[in-house]
């Protein structure tokens, strides 16, 4: 185990490092920097922008220096105003004897050129815990709604449950965001005058983000559920739980749900890393400051350090999911072995 | 528990008597075609087909031709569905009654049924570019990691971790401003050139194409990479590896034919996915090139006016949900149809 | 500033304290009102005055900064800032504007502690006011290379010593903004105009306190640190989401900047679609309105009632690639130029009120020609023109028929410019039997590409930074202008619109415009103009708000009336 999960991280890195360089090498081949404006800036006030943020640097340099931020810890004395360029997400004040104020530095994502006054990790440390709140909501509501509708869908086979249950996934899951989420807001918000349609803070204002993100998700866990139920009822190993004369329900829980949930496992993974690392569409329709807004609007303003930062966060992300869903594997099938 | 024994042991009698090879289709084939629902899921998309095909001739009005005074447009039945739309002439009228259009007008004065009708290419598309992509990388990278294991394994699966991240986005716009922008420098005769032509040709798809052939694959490797990590330790597999079966055979005769039932299902059920994808890509602009039609594009412009116009998203959303009903009643279909242990059993 | 369609600022205005009701709002000081920001996504790019470009940006800057001069939302006039008033006379140097300024306005921090805005204290625990030497600052600030600061340009060329300053060349003490005692600035210019006072008090070149910027780093505009001298503080900044700011006690009040009437507003980071749903849910008190449900407002009993229309000094128009064929033919953009229908597309694809645009230059604008002294003057619909004007290019490109010609329309991605494209798309088709393409690329790529390789035809937009006829005609198309991207060079027009811009006498200004602007969108076509833009808000029943024509909101202006 311990070997494995060592490979893992060594699996983690590799790829967040070639994902970095991939972005890095994409993102300053497509056309127009951070400061195209409508209103073209004058050249020399670009020139002094990208001095500023070390932008006339070769593409290497600016690459090594980008990583050399995030993982060379340094050390400073007294005190730093506050900086967006240099904002740090590990601070550890060292012992006296070491220098006035010295305080250990680690990991600094850069500035975002969106605001002159924030950084890449004010982003994470803001943003983050929002879409990652909503992210495990949606994530409870798509596994409450989709496992057991699945699981009864498939017990009762060709029935009007099984018909009902899956034409409410094939319902959830052909309906896009886009629709959903207007739909709902009016609904709720201008009819009904229920729930808020738009903002963040309160348990209200998580319900219709959280089923608008949920519901389409659920439709897939359920449908794959069913089908995934299916296939395993009819193996050796139920019909001797069955034989054995235990109940359908024990028989279900027991064994067929354990087996049969491994194709639900390899999609929640990813899933769940879509989730909680923030929806673009759901948090520009229900005005939530989360993550998921910044992985469209940094690209479409060429904001290099928060595309960065975005991408190698969901990167890290999948990586760390799937390791689980790895582990997970091997938990529900004990004939399954990574060695 | 008798029955079930019995009929498994009908199976193994019948797989006897037909030509080997072809047991196993026909049998399925047969079983298909008395599935009332999946026929009638075939049926449907069957008729979307020919709709998409022959739109020219079925629709009432060409998809971009706009009557401007007649903007947002509808029929009265429509304002009777939709009670919230209010004629003109009402207090708080503000919709034109025309009956010109069978489902209405969209915002330039364009018909919806015409426009939903040639958009029923774009989605077909849509709906058959990503499984292909999906099935072709995500069966190929999955049966390999799964049935070789450990490094190629390892190593296929960071790949796969890899293409999760891989910023999309980025690329698309990176081809866009390269093959449409630069299109005036562009030379006759050149790559460039002909791939801009493919793009103007296909109606500003190709990059929605390529960007569904990048992110569509990995949870198909995934999922099938899962499967065959079950089921390559089970008995038959033993039986047919000890009976000197080669590799290929054991793949495509013994585990493809076990794991189809959920690749069917997950595959049925990320079309919908592509078509969102290819809507969320109108929806930031960089979908389709207007005015070609699309159902994700229309959705995603109609979801922009759902409090006064609720038809304008509504209907395409229809459409959409309709062949989606479809495609999985056909998926359900042929997962019975194809699982090896439900053979015979009908 | 920017025309940002998606991303203009926006302005709605949630009745915070709705449910305290009457009681709250009876009171004088009670009225807490929330407005809007028009953001897709993200957060307000900046409050700092100083490095401020974004139409967001700067409708908040204008609540809690006043420079020297401000402009009056109501009538577009520029009115005294935190100057009294202000002298101008020539001698060898130059221009010198002297500005006396009022020495009453202290600098401010909102204490959340206390829940009050406090006069910031120097050591010996007296105020700091807003003195000639913080103005001296701004403009420094504004103007140093290091901070870079996106629209310093504007102001570069009405300062001796700035360029110089700005490009590294000169020291500081080479710019020409000093202070002559506390409460008395002194700006040199190179030469009188009508409209530098205007410049003077433009958001990049406003003060700002010193030893706050030095303390608080990148991050002085957050709330612990900041310090403003305008009739409102902020109160709070929740990134991604709002911004509050809260009356300011110590605001003196001026005649055009009066003490507040509202104690509290915040703006919610929204894009339109979401804020008309919050309006109608009944948490906003104003909000902008999407074009898709315009009509619906208008037509409403209830919403028709809130429903309020103002200007906003921008124009909508077509750009021409002027150096490179097909479009360097002027006929061909003359041809189609006449082919647009400009009151259908305002009428059935627009539906806000804006107005068909005859010329380039805001009428609104100071010496701008308006429709009611000019007109006759510019571009109007005419197919018959459109069709003889295509029949000279046809023939000077030596095409047998307008269908060999292929023209592509570039714009940057977004639901309002792809309607108006395909109207426009087909306007060419119907009248001139021209087949054009439509190329959507996202809004950088455009961007990019308008200054790089300007398209063949190209959306485009132009929003006033200071309300002059100059900020349009000279700033942007005078054949040496940065910002001149499709390569308009008109010798005539250079001189013409080089006339008007010392000129002292508006009238003739105005008609020296005219003469350019027939030059500029009719004889050459340069560009097509398409539209002047309008603002549509819903403003809740019992909010009294200031109708603005500068697309800026006023919110010291606005009151509670129940």
């Amino acid at each position: 185990m311990a070997q494995f999960l060592l490979r893992r991280l060594l699996g983690m890195f590799a790829v967040l490092f070639v994902v970095s360089l991939i972005t890095f090498l994409l993102m300053h081949a497509i056309p127009g920097g951070p400061f195209s404006r409508e209103k073209p800036l004058p050249e020399a006030t670009i020139a002094l922008l990208n001095e500023k943020y070390n932008l006339d640097a070769p593409i290497h340099i600016q690459y090594l220096d980008y990583v050399g931020d995030i993982i060379i810890p340094r050390v400073t004395y007294g005190r730093i105003p506050p900086s967006a360029s240099e904002d740090y997400l590990i601070n550890i004040s060292l012992p006296a004897f070491m220098g006035d104020e010295a305080v250990l530095r680690w990991v600094n994502f850069g500035p975002t050129y969106g605001s002159r006054s924030r950084s890449v990790n004010d982003i994470f440390r803001e943003s983050l815990p929002v879409s990652f709140q909503l992210g495990v909501a949606a994530m409870a509501v798509a596994m409450a709604v989709g496992i057991p509708l699945g699981t009864m869908a498939a017990l009762k086979r060709n029935t009007i449950f099984d018909y009902a249950g899956m034409g409410v996934a094939v319902f959830g899951v052909s309906l896009p965001v886009i629709i959903t989420a207007p739909v709902l807001q009016y609904l709720f918000g201008v009819q009904w005058k229920a729930l808020p349609p738009t903002g963040w803070g309160e348990i209200r204002h998580m319900i219709l983000p959280a089923f608008a993100l949920g519901f389409v998700n659920s439709a897939l866990i359920a449908r794959l559920t069913r089908a995934s139920l299916l296939q395993v009822m009819n193996e050796d190993y139920i019909r001797t739980a069955r034989a054995k004369g235990l109940s359908e329900r024990m028989v279900v829980i027991g064994h067929a749900v354990k087996n049969g949930i491994i194709p639900v496992v390899t999609i929640l993974g990813p899933l769940f890393a879509v989730l909680v690392t923030g929806s673009f569409v759901v948090e520009t329709f229900f005005g939530i400051p989360g993550m998921g807004r910044y992985f469209v609007t940094s690209i479409r303003g060429r904001d290099y350090p928060v595309i960065m930062g975005t991408i190698l966060l969901f990167a890290a992300f999948i990586s760390i999911a799937n390791t689980i869903v790895d582990i997970v594997y091997a938990w529900l099938d004990p004939r399954i072995r990574y060695d | 528990m008798a029955v079930a024994e019995k009929q498994s042991f009908g199976s193994v009698v019948r797989i006897e008597h037909p030509v080997r090879g072809e047991s196993l289709w026909m049998d399925s084939w047969r079983r298909l075609r008395r599935n009332k629902a999946a026929l009638l899921g075939a049926f449907i998309i069957l008729i979307n087909i020919l709709v998409a095909i022959f739109a020219d001739s079925l629709a009432p009005k060409p998809f971009d031709r706009q009557v401007l005074a007649d903007n947002n447009a509808a029929p009265l039945w429509v304002t009777q569905v939709f009670p919230t739309m209010i004629p003109r002439g009402e207090t708080g009228g503000y919709i034109t009654i025309s009956e010109d259009y069978p489902l209405g007008a969209d915002g330039l004065g364009r018909d919806l049924l015409s426009r939903i009708i040639y958009g029923s290419r774009v989605s077909l598309l849509v709906a058959l570019v990503g499984p292909t992509f999906a099935l072709a990388l995500g069966l190929l990278v999955g049966l390999t990691a799964g049935y070789a294991g450990g490094w190629i394994d390892n190593l296929l699966m960071r790949i796969v971790d890899l293409m999760y991240a891989f910023p999309t986005l980025l690329l698309i716009i990176l081809l866009m401003a390269f093959f449409r922008l630069g299109f005036e420098n562009l030379q006759p005769g050149t790559f460039g050139y002909t791939i801009n032509q493919i793009d103007r040709a296909s109606g500003g798809l190709l990059f929605v194409f390529i960007g569904i052939g990048v992110t569509s694959w990995m949870n198909m490797a995934r999922l099938v990479r899962g499967q065959v990590l079950s089921i390559r330790e089970k008995e038959y597999i033993e039986a047919a590896r000890s009976l000197g079966t080669s590799t290929g055979g054991i793949m495509f005769r013994h585990i493809l034919p076990n794991i189809l039932g959920p690749v069917i299902v997950a595959e049925t059920l990320a079309i919908p996915q592509y078509i969102s994808f290819e809507a969320f890509l109108s929806f930031i602009g960089l979908g389709v090139n207007p005015p070609t039609p699309s159902w994700g594009g229309m959705i995603a412009e109609g979801a922009r006016g759902i409090s006064s116009y609720p038809n304008q998203a509504i209907f395409p959303a229809i459409a959409l949900f309709l062949i989606m009903f479809a495609f999985n009643f056909l998926g359900d279909g042929l997962r019975d149809a194809l699982d090896p242990r439900m053979r015979g059993v009908d | 500033m920017k025309v940002r369609r998606v991303t203009g600022l926006l302005l709605l205005l949630v009745l915070a304290f709705a449910v305290m009701g009457g009681t709250a709002l009876a009171q004088d000081s009670g009225a807490s009102i929330v407005t809007g920001l028009n953001m897709v996504g993200g957060d307000v790019p900046s409050i700092d005055p100083t490095v401020s470009e974004t139409s967001m940006s700067i409708d908040i800057v204008n609540q809690i900064f006043v420079g020297l001069t401000a402009q009056d939302v109501t009538t577009a006039e520029t009115i005294p800032g935190i100057a009294t008033d202000w002298t101008v006379e020539t001698t060898d140097e130059g221009a010198v504007y002297t500005f006396n300024l009022r020495n009453d306005i202290p600098w401010v921090r909102y204490n959340a502690e206390t829940d009050a805005v406090e006069q910031i204290l120097d050591e010996d625990g007296n105020p700091l006011m807003v003195t000639a030497h913080d103005v001296v600052y701004g403009f420094l600030r504004g103007l140093d290379p290091e901070t870079a600061a996106p629209y310093s340009y504007v102001p570069i060329p009405y300062i001796v010593g700035a360029a110089e300053f700005n490009a590294g060349e000169a020291d500081a003490s080479e710019v020409m903004v000093t202070a002559v005692d506390d409460w008395t600035v002194q700006i040199v210019a190179p030469e009188e105009t009508a409209f530098a006072p205007a410049i003077y008090g433009l958001w990049a070149v406003r003060p700002v306190l010193q030893s706050v910027v030095e303390e608080g780093g990148d991050r002085w505009t957050e709330p612990e640190y900041i310090a403003t001298n305008g009739p409102f503080a902020l109160k709070e900044w929740a990134h991604d989401e709002s911004i509050t700011i809260v009356a300011n006690p110590f605001w003196p009040g001026t005649d055009g900047i009066p003490k507040p009437s509202l104690a509290e507003v915040t703006y919610r980071f929204l894009d339109p679609a979401q804020q008309i749903i919050e309006f109608e849910a009944g948490n906003l008190d104003a909000s902008m309105i999407p074009v898709e449900e315009i009509v619906r407002v208008q037509n409403d009993p209830v919403l028709s009632t809130q429903y309020v229309t103002g200007a906003n000094p921008c124009t909508y128009y077509i750009g021409f690639d002027n150096t490179e064929a097909p479009t360097d033919n002027v006929h061909l953009r003359r041809a189609l130029s006449f082919a647009i229908d400009r009151q259908s597309i305002v009428d059935n694809v627009t539906r806000g009120g804006q107005t068909p645009a005859q010329w380039f230059a805001y009428p609104g604008l100071n010496a701008s020609p308006t429709l009611e002294t000019h007109p006759d003057l510019g571009v109007k619909y005419d197919p018959d023109l459109a069709q003889e004007e295509l029949a000279l290019a046809l023939e000077e490109l030596g095409l047998a028929s307008a269908s060999e010609l292929q023209l592509t329309i570039t714009y940057n991605d977004s639901s309002g410019h792809a309607a108006i494209m395909q109207a426009i798309q087909q306007m060419w088709a119907d009248t001139l039997g021209v087949q054009a393409e439509l190329t959507a690329a996202d809004p950088t790529t455009y961007f990019a590409s308008l200054s790089e390789e300007y398209p063949m035809i190209a959306r485009a937009g132009w929003c006033q930074d200071y309300s002059d006829a100059n900020n349009f005609l000279y700033d942007v198309f005078f054949s040496q202008s940065s910002q001149n991207d499709p390569g308009f060079a008109n010798e005539e027009y250079d001189a013409l619109v080089t006339q008007a811009r010392t000129e002292p006498d508006t009238d003739v200004r105005r008609e020296l415009y005219a003469q350019a602007e027939e030059i500029f969108v009719v004889e050459q076509a340069a560009i097509a103009p398409i539209y002047w833009y309008s603002t549509n808000q819903l403003v809740r029943t019992g909010v009294e708000y200031a109708p603005s024509i500068t697309g800026n909101e006023a919110y010291y202006l606005w009151s509670v009336s129940e």
